[in-house]
């Protein structure tokens, strides 16, 4: 699915949703790029800045950031624990999206669902985009 | 690793575990491999030396995943599962930079009979400027 334009985005849009398998390989991966944090492997719990990364990547994704975008603010809430090897839904829609001067600020709402569909995580990203 | 921290244990005024992590171009490319985030502002040094950075930055949600790892040694499962977030990005973190994230209790309040702890937090790169600003929650 090619991704929606920025000028096509419109509050209200459901970007469509995005699912990770959470594999020890995937997980071992993210924790030497973040350094450290064995805990998580021999406890068998996702960190949950994993979930959100996948989260941000599935949405940024789904449409076309335009050059010299900016995260400008990013809010996030940890529901569920995750063990590793599950899978999680991640998705999101467009909340706000409002010129300020010469930028547009776009609020992202974003969350992952765990195989039973319950949320894990929930958050809000605020993207400053050039005009 | 604290599992469960106690009431007790914690005071207003008290500083979190202080993280110090190195930046290298390496692991900012690691770290696009891991998220699937291959921006080329993260990982195309040519690139980002056109652009108004003037060289690549590291991943935001790279430098949210240290003060993660602040909050987790400080709270244990408590913040992997009751955590709350909220930051705004000031400036990028760049290859080379030593990023140091600090924080502190604020203070602890009740809802509802459940205690909830509120902490203020920073990264720093090694000039002393503020990469990230914001606070967090953790239900204990």
């Amino acid at each position: 699915m090619s991704p929606i334009s920025f000028e096509e985005l419109a509050v209200g849009y459901e970007f469509p949703a995005t699912n990770y398998e959470l594999s020890k390989s995937l997980i071992a991966k993210y924790l030497e790029a973040v350094g450290g944090q064995q805990y998580f492997l021999t406890s068998g719990v996702v960190p949950p800045l994993a979930i959100a990364a996948y989260a941000m990547t599935a949405l940024s994704q789904s449409f076309s950031v335009p050059p010299g975008s900016i995260h400008a603010s990013q809010e996030f809430e940890f529901l569920k624990l995750v063990p590793i090897g599950s899978t999680v839904s991640c998705g999101g829609k467009i909340v706000q999206k409002v010129q300020r001067g010469r930028l547009y600020l776009v609020v992202l709402e974003i969350n992952a669902l765990n195989q039973d569909k319950e949320k894990v995580l929930s958050g809000k990203a605020t993207v400053a985009v050039p005009t | 690793m604290n599992q469960k921290l106690k009431l007790s244990d914690i005071h207003p005024g008290d500083s979190l575990p202080s993280v110090v992590k190195h930046i290298t171009q390496g692991e900012i490319n690691l770290y696009a491999e891991a998220s699937g985030d291959f921006n080329p502002i993260h990982i195309d040094e040519s690139f980002a030396a056109q652009t108004p950075l003037g060289g690549t930055i590291a991943h935001g949600m790279l430098i949210l995943a240290y003060v993660s790892e602040m909050m987790t040694k400080a709270f244990g499962e408590s913040w992997l599962s009751g955590g709350k977030l909220s930051v705004r990005f000031k400036a990028p973190a760049r290859p080379k930079d030593t990023i140091t994230t600090s924080g502190k209790i604020d203070s602890v309040e009740h809802k509802e009979g459940v205690p909830y702890v509120n902490c203020s937090l920073e990264s720093c790169n090694q000039k002393g400027e503020t990469v990230i600003t914001g606070g967090a929650v953790v239900r204990l």
